[in-house]
Formats: C-alpha cells, structure tokens, sequence
C-alpha cells in the first residue's frame, strides 16, 4: 500500500523558490491499479520520483508498505527499489552498450540473482523479444524499446511498478499493446501499478484515477 | 561482475579510448626511458673510447696485486700501461726525448689503436699490441731519426724493432701536450730497459671494463683504498667534450620523457572525463534500478584497477617494442652495442600507471556514484564532472612530481611547468576573451562564419578548456622541436667543417717566418702563432697551495702554458675585470674561468708563479670564457708581454689539412725536425660521429613525442564531438547542406587550433628560454618561425582533426545521428 500525506516540493530557481508540489494527499492499496493525469509541467513526473524514492521531498510523508521514505538515505532507497520497485520510463532509459538481454539482466545482477539470463530471457519471451536478445537498443522500434524496458521493470519481480508515460513516444497501434502487456503483467503478479501518463484511454483501464494540476492533485471523477 | 562489465562496457568505445590513453602513458615513459638508458649505456661505452677503458686507476707506483684481484672477483676486463718520459737512441746514435707507453695485452680496452707500416702510410686498425722486442713510432720520429721499418732503436738497454707508426690512440688526448713524441712498446718488454728505478718519473694507468655494476662496486672498493699520487677517472671525467655532448643529449631525452608523461597525462585526464560524462546516464539507470552507490563506486575502482593493471603490462610491452623499434631503426649506424633494458624503465612504466591512474583517471570516475537518479526523468540535470580544486591541485603537484622524478632534474622541471603555468593561467583568460571577441567579428560574416563562431562562443568554458589542452599539446610539441634543432645546430656549429686539425707545438722563435713560408707554399691556412712557455701556479696570496698529488680537488698546483698577447684573443668572451692597455709594464694576468674557480681565485688576488728555475708575482686583472670546443689555441693563462718576455718561450698554432693532402706533414717534419704535430682529425671524425648518432636518437625520440602529442589533440577533439554531432544532426535535419556544415566544423576548430597555437607558442618560448639559457647552456634567441608554425599547425592540424571525426555527420542520415547522440 502506498500511502502520501502532505507532500511538498521546492525547488530554487533564478526567480527564488519555486513549488512544483503543493501538499499531496494519496493512498493506493496494494494490488491496485492507479493513473495520474494532467498537463505537461503540472507536477506529475516529479511525483512520481518522489514515490519511486529517486528524489527528497521537502515536506510531508510517503509510505511504500512498512517503510517511510524521509527516514531512508540515499542507500536506503536504492535497497528499497532494487528489492520492491520496478520503473518503465517515457524514454525508455535503455543502456545503448548493452544488448537487449544485458539490459533486462542488469537490475538481477546488480541484486545478485543467480541465473540472471535465464530469468531475463523468460521476461524478454513474455513481451515477445525472444528473437532480439543480442540486439543494441539503437536496432529496436520505439515499441521494442519499450518492451525491453517492461521486461527490465518486471524482472525483478517488484512490488510497485511505476510507470512515466509508458506510450507517450510510440503510436497509438504500438501503445495499446503495450498497455495489454503492462496489465497482463500486473494481473499475473499483483503488481501495484501507477501510471503517469496523457492517455485517457490507458487512465480508464486503472482502479483509480488522479488528476494533477499546478502542482496539486485531486482525484478523478469520471 | 566487474570483468563482466568491462567487457560490455569495451562494446561502448569510451573504455578503449581510456585504455589507449593510459597504455600510451606508460608506453612513452617505458619506451623513452628504456632507451634513453640504453643508449647511455652505449654512448658512455662509445666515449669510453677516449679512455681506452670505462674505468682507469692512475699510479705513480705500480698497481698491487690486489686490485686485479678484486676486478678479476667483479669479472672485469683489465688492461695496463705505463707512461714515462726517455731518450730514444737511434742507429745513428740520434737521441730524441720521447714519451714511452708501454701496454699490456688488451690495450686498449675501449676503442681502438690505429697504425700504418710507416710514417704516413695507409691507416690500419691494430689487431694486437705491438710484439715483444717491436716497438711503434711517432710519425715524425722516422724523419727526425731517419728510421725505417725494421731498423733498431734503443729505449734504456733494450734494443727493440721498430714495426710501424702509431697515428691514432684511445687515449691519445691525455697528456697530449706533455712529453716529446709518443712511441709504444710491450709491458713485458719494460725490465729489459731498466729505466723504470724507484722515483723514477712514470705514470701507471690501471684501465678496467665491464658491466657497470660491477664497475660501480670496483669504484666504491679502490677509492678508499688510494694512496698518495692515486685516483681514478671515469668516462665523464676524462672528456669534458664529450662529457657536454652527452649530458645535453641526455638532458633532452630525459625532458622528452617528461613531456611524454604530460602529454600522456593530459590524454588520459580527457578520457576518463569522457568516460565518466558518457557513463553518468548509464550510472542514474542503475541507480534507479537499486543500485547503492557503494556498489557503484566499487564497479569502478575495480573496473579502473582491472584497466590499469592491463594498460600497464601492455604498455610495458608496447614501451619494449619502441625502444626495440629505435635500437633496430639506429642498427646500421651504432658502431657500439647498445646497453641491456634493465629493470628500472618498467618500474617507472608501473608507478606512472598508478599515479595516472589514481590522480586523473580516478576523479572524474570517482564522483560518478554521486549521479542522481532523478537524470532518468531529466537529462538536463546537470552533473559536475569538473575536477575540484583539490583534484586540480593533487594532479598538479602529481605531474610536476612525475616530472621531476624522471627528468632528476629540478630546472628542466621548473623550465617546463613555468610554460605550462603561462598556458594555462594566460591561456584560459586569453582563451575565454578572444572566443568571446571571435562572436564580435563573427557577427559581420557570412553565414558559415557566423554559425562557426556562434558555435565557439556557445561552447563557452568547454571551448577554453579545449584550447588550453590543444596548447598544451602544441607547445610541448614546439619546445621540442625548437631545443632539439638548437640543440643539434650547436653541435654541428662546434666542429663547422675546416675547423683546425692539426696543432703544431715546439716552434722556436726564429722558425715562425719559415713556417708562415712552408703554409704559404702549400695553401694551408694556420692560426695565429702564440708563445707559449710551461709555468707552474704556486702560490694565491702568498699561500702556498698544495702539490697536485697531494690532494684530490680542491685547489693545488697546477702546471698550465703560459702565453702573452696584447689583445684579448679572438673567440674569448671578458666575464669580469678589463684587458690591460698595449704595451704595459704591470704584472697582471688574465685566467680562464673555471681555471679561476678550481685554483679558487677572483680578481684582484696574486698568483706566485714558476717558470723553470725563476718566481714571479701577477695580479688577477680579469677572467675570460674559453670556447674550448673551437680547436684553436687556447690558454688558462694570459699575460702581457713584458711580464714573460724574460723567460725562453716556444709558439704554438693549429692548421687545417685536408685528409688527401696528409703527406704534407712529412716534408713539414723534414724541415722542422722539432716541431711537435699532434693530429687531432681522427678524434674529430670520432666526435662528429658521436654527434651524428645523439642527433638521430634525438630525432627518433622527438617522433614520438609528436605521436604522443597528436594522439592528445584526438582525445582533445572526442571531447567535445558528441555536441558537435548533434548540433551538427540538427542542422542537417532543417535542410543545412554538407558545406555549411563542413565549413562551418572546420572554421570552428581552425579557429580553436589557431588561437592554441598562439597560445602554445609564447609558453613555448618562455619554456625554451629558461631550458636554453639554465639548462643545456645554449645562447637563446627569440624563435620568430615558432609564431608563425604555431598557429598554423594548430589551425590545420586541429581543424582536420575536427573535420575527421565528424565526417560522419555528413555522410549518415540524419535520423540516424539523432538517434544515436
């Protein structure tokens, strides 16, 4: 369960301070699913890597099941991602140097996982990439990309996925199958899912939907 | 995991360029340094041949027993001779006082004896030491005695053969100007003469060689265990001439070798701040995916370690192949062996390694654990790779440290950082000034120009910190070149070709006008003819100073020739004091300068001298620089005439004579029985040659430095060719076409390279000044062709570079680029 009270974000910028998140309030259930909505520059990335551990809040709480993120160090946090948190990026943050297959090993070896390759090459079938392990990202469609990057997210097995506009870089075709396979994951392994993202169409297949706005966020009626 | 890394991280590129940067660090310090020790092994052993040995014990009593023990315990080759003044009696009962050398099989040790069947016949190389009961002879004894091969002279009670002329020995210029003319004869032969009694006059030389330790331990053994009248002379000593042209080369090989390691140094910090920019990303990826930053800074130690340990065994094994490469392109023309490797040049290679490692490769890596996660959602967030303060510090006094340590020489050092220093403080003022200016003027050109400056003024710091590296790179490239050609121009300038060959001591006074005659009747042209007169220093300031034996340094009696001239000599530069007028009556004298300082003397105090049997006093008036390389009369001491008209003198001059024109010195002997020849154009050949071979060494030496260099102005262009490739995509993508591009690329780095070359070459002339004038002793002057070759090469050699590496943008689809940058 993840669980947000009052969070706050600053930022110093040339014309003074800047907030970008003004006291956030959320609670997601574990094994739900959940879209934040809402124009470009409202806030919704930043909270995201708030949630994700991968930024300091300046106020407030953020609960991901038993841990609370303000007391963990940087080191804390990364501990935390590796063993509970997977995260699908809008530009997919694939390594060019690396095959497919190395990318989706990468977060097991860094985590120790015996027979990383064996678990990463399952991962990589599940998004139908069994034909492009020994491709460099720079050889892979857009889509492709993207599915490597899922397999990556879900290799190891996270209890949280995050997901920052998982089809704001691919067409509409691509961008539904996607979504398929992000769902079809979450199911199979009662992921807790939250999503980032524009679509309206990708937002309604979710249990529960946000809406932010200048750095606030409500929820969605439909 | 770490190896796994490395693997997949060579696939990216940026690791190779690290690694070629670290293996051509210690690559130019093995290689040079390897060399460099080589062939002072084999330049010492070459000019060993002007001692006949590479060590010599002098006696004035025979050598005991037990130091051909002890040099047959170092396994060391030994040879002796002995030196003595003695009558030589002729069949005619013609006596003539000669100087007796009598060898000891292997003589010489180093080098070799060169005779001829007779007087000034063909020259041969000696095979062996003359027979027992054979003796050889100075050219001019055959015509001053009427000898002929065979007939028999007698040395003491000895009778012995005589079987031929000695026209070149090792180790003829020690006491070139001592006794009468020099004959040779067997060791073995000498207690048949019975000349040598106790106290009697003789000088034996002890000779040795072998390897060098062993030499070293010998050394360190004999010298406490000298008596009085003993000592011993090594390479360095005995041929100051010598001894300059080597420690010159060797000073300029060493600095080479410095300059290598900043050279490499600089490389190596561009890449692993390349390496460290391109793996920021990768670092935030990992970060987000759970990676601790412990984990992350152990990744790279341990990558770095990895890398270093294989840069160091390939760059060792690199470094042995230049070296190789030289000693085999140098083959053909070492007369000599070169010496062994040894040990010392990789350990050198080892320590560079590491220090590079640690102080320019490490910083930039170091901070790489520090990366934010958050640049997965933000590539704009910015990373300071910059090096800090400290880093900037640390690496700083790492480099000078390097420097010093393997240049072992504190003004070579000091010389190099200063220019560095000028470059780097001048340069990154000057840099961001004039790129900001370049804006200005690009503003009233056209558009290719304008998008080429826009370009340079956008890069900003970047681009300043570039230029600051490609003048770097340029300068130490420019000092080199500019020491090496002063350096060889001084050499060549030392013996200019029809310098004097010859010198002719023993003329009597009233033979000076038939002398001119002989010259003048057989095209020759001489000298000046100076009197000449032996005296002996005795006393400064009425102390008496002690025997020459007596003591080892220090100030003592010296024996030195005497001549008086009313003008200072030609070619002799006035330090202190002034020349006396004409036709003066004082008792003044003028010294040469390191005569002054070992007698231990300044102007103003008094000398008490002895000539023969009589003692006068003289006042110190001035003291004179001596070019002693000129091969023309020179002199310790200058008088006016009064002060030794009194005493008998005889002249000296020097000449040159062409070599086909040798007979000339039979008819000069014929007619000037006691004239004194000494024929220095063999050691001269000896020396050219020597010069010759240094100056090719130092060219080899100078080609890779060049490479070195160049191979900076690479890493130096990669550096910044990522932001240039995608702007460059951009452009093409809105329709720019390829000469746009490609002119606008190359004005953008020509005007880099111009400006560094500017830079490069004021810290190259103040380097080269304070090298020139401190260190290798050579007159400076202002290098105008250097202002104008810096820029340029900077300009061409930048400009293509840059254009080089980007080629690609106009010949990949833009699509493509933009995909990949």
């Amino acid at each position: 369960m993840i669980k947000v009270t009052g969070l706050l974000k600053r930022v110093a910028t040339q014309s003074g301070e800047l907030e970008i998140l003004r006291g956030i309030d959320l609670e997601i259930p574990t094994g739900a699913s959940a879209a934040i909505v809402g124009a470009s520059g409202s806030g919704k990335s930043t909270l995201l890597g708030l949630l994700a551990g991968m930024d300091v809040a300046s106020a407030g709480e953020i609960r991901l099941g038993n841990a609370v993120l303000g007391e963990l160090d940087e080191d804390q946090r990364a501990q935390l991602r590796a063993d509970k948190i997977g995260f699908v990026f809008q530009n997919f943050q694939l390594v060019p140097a690396l095959t497919a297959l190395e990318n989706v090993m990468l977060p097991l070896e860094l985590r120790g996982t015996p027979d990383a390759d064996v678990s990463a090459r399952q991962f990589l079938d599940a998004v139908g990439l069994s034909d492009r392990l020994q491709h460099f990202p720079t050889t892979l469609s857009g889509g492709e990309q993207q599915r490597v990057a899922i397999a990556r997210a879900f290799a190891t097995r996270p209890a949280i996925l995050f997901a920052d506009e998982p089809t704001g870089n691919l067409d509409t075709h691509t961008g539904e199958r996607i979504i398929d396979l992000l769902f079809d994951l979450n199911d199979k392994a009662g992921t807790t899912l939250v999503l980032v993202t524009h679509d309206h169409r990708l937002a309604a297949r979710c249990d529960l939907r946000f809406s932010m706005s200048a750095g606030a966020l409500e929820k969605a009626t439909d | 995991m770490t190896l796994r890394f490395l693997g997949r991280d060579w696939r990216g590129g940026e690791l190779g360029v690290l690694l070629s940067a670290l293996i051509l660090a210690v690559a130019v310090v093995v290689g040079i340094s390897a060399f460099v020790s080589r062939l002072q092994g084999a330049l010492l052993s070459e000019s060993a041949r002007f001692l006949a040995a590479d060590l010599v014990v002098s006696s004035a009593t025979e050598p005991p027993d037990e130091w051909l023990i002890q040099a047959q315990a170092e396994a060391l080759s030994v040879s002796q001779t002995l030196a003595f003044p003695s009558m030589l009696v002729g069949e005619g009962d013609d006596m003539v006082m000669v100087s007796v050398k009598a060898v000891a099989p292997a003589y010489p040790l180093k080098g070799t004896l060169q005779i001829s069947d007779n007087a000034f016949s063909e020259v041969r190389t000696a095979s062996d030491i003359p027979a027992l009961g054979e003796i050889w002879l100075a050219p001019r004894l055959f015509a001053l005695m009427d000898l002929s091969p065979g007939d028999t002279v007698m040395v003491g009670e000895a009778a012995l053969r005589v079987a031929g002329a000695i026209r070149g020995e090792p180790d003829a210029t020690t006491g070139v100007f001592g006794f009468g003319p020099r004959v040779m004869m067997n060791l073995a032969d000498i207690e048949r003469t019975g000349v040598i009694q106790p106290g009697s006059r003789v000088r034996y030389r002890f000779l040795l060689s072998g390897e060098v330790d062993a030499l070293e331990r010998f050394e360190a053994w004999v010298k406490p265990r000298l008596g009085q009248g003993q000592g011993v002379q090594s390479v360095k000593q005995s041929q100051p001439r010598i001894g300059d042209t080597l420690d010159r080369a060797q000073g300029f090989l060493l600095l080479a070798g410095s300059l290598g390691v900043v050279l490499a140094a600089a490389a190596i910090a561009l890449a692993a701040r390349r390496f460290g920019e391109r793996h920021t990303q990768y670092v935030a990826i990992m970060k987000s995916l759970g990676a601790q930053s412990v984990v992350i800074d152990q990744l790279y130690r341990r990558s770095l370690l990895m890398l270093g340990c294989l840069a160091t065994a390939l760059g060792c094994a690199v470094g042995w192949g230049i070296q190789e490469a030289f000693i085999t392109v140098l083959d053909t023309l070492l007369p000599f062996q070169p010496g062994a490797v040894g040990w010392k040049p990789f350990a050198i290679g080892g320590v560079t390694s590491a220090v590079c490692l640690g102080l320019f490769a490490w910083p930039p890596l170091r901070r790489l654990s520090e990366a934010t996660p958050l640049r997965v959602f933000r590539q704009d967030i910015g990373f300071d790779h910059a090096q800090r303060p400290l880093d900037h510090l640390l690496g700083a006094l790492a480099l000078v440290g390097l420097m010093w340590w393997y240049s072992n020489d504190l003004t070579v050092t000091l010389a190099v950082v200063s220019g560095l220093l000028l470059v780097v403080l001048a340069g990154w003022q000057l840099a961001r000034w004039l790129l900001r200016g370049s804006r200005r003027i690009g503003g009233f050109a056209g558009s290719i120009w304008r998008l080429a400056l826009a370009g340079l003024q956008r890069g900003g710091n970047g681009n300043a910190m570039q230029m600051v590296i490609f003048a770097i790179a340029i300068m130490l490239m420019l000092l080199l070149t500019v020491v090496r050609s002063s350096l060889i121009g001084q050499w060549q300038a030392q013996l200019p070709a029809g310098s004097p060959n010859h010198f002719l001591l023993n003329l009597a006074p009233e033979e000076r006008e038939p002398l001119q005659t002989f010259f003048n009747d057989n095209a020759l042209r001489s000298e000046a003819l100076y009197p000449m007169t032996r005296g002996r220093v005795v006393e400064v300031n009425q102390q008496t100073l002690p025997e020459w034996d007596e003591v080892e340094t220090g100030p003592r009696q010296r024996e030195a020739n005497f001549t008086w001239s009313a003008v200072l000599p030609p070619d002799n530069i006035l330090l202190q004091g002034e020349w006396w007028q004409a036709g003066t009556e004082d008792q003044v004298v003028s010294l040469e300068q390191e005569f002054a300082r070992e007698l231990g003397v300044s102007l103003g105090d008094h000398l008490t001298l002895r000539v023969g049997a009589h003692s006068f006093s003289a006042r110190v008036t001035s003291v004179r620089k001596v070019d002693w390389q000129s091969m023309k009369p020179n002199f310790f001491m200058v008088f006016p005439e009064a002060v030794l008209e009194r005493f008998p003198g005889m002249y000296m001059t020097s000449f040159f004579l062409p070599p086909e024109r040798k007979s000339a010195l039979n008819r000069l002997i014929r007619q000037f029985p006691t004239l004194t020849v000494v024929e220095l154009d063999l050691v001269i050949k000896e020396m050219r040659s020597i010069v010759d071979q240094v100056a090719r060494a130092l060219e080899l030496v100078l080609a890779v430095i060049l490479l070195a260099g160049s191979l900076v102005l690479i890493a130096g262009v990669q550096s910044s060719i990522d932001t240039r490739m995608q702007e460059s995509a951009l452009l093409r993508a809105l329709g720019a076409g390829r000469q746009l591009i490609l002119g606008s690329l190359w004005i953008e780095f020509a005007v880099l390279g111009a400006l560094a070359g500017a830079l490069a070459a004021a810290g190259a002339e103040l380097a080269a000044w304070a090298l020139q004038t401190r260190v290798f002793e050579i007159v400076w002057q202002p290098t105008l062709l250097l202002w104008l070759t810096g820029p340029l090469v900077g300009a061409v050699v930048v400009g293509g570079l840059g254009v080089w590496s980007c080629r690609r943008i106009v010949s990949t689809p833009p699509m493509h680029l933009l995909r990949e940058v």
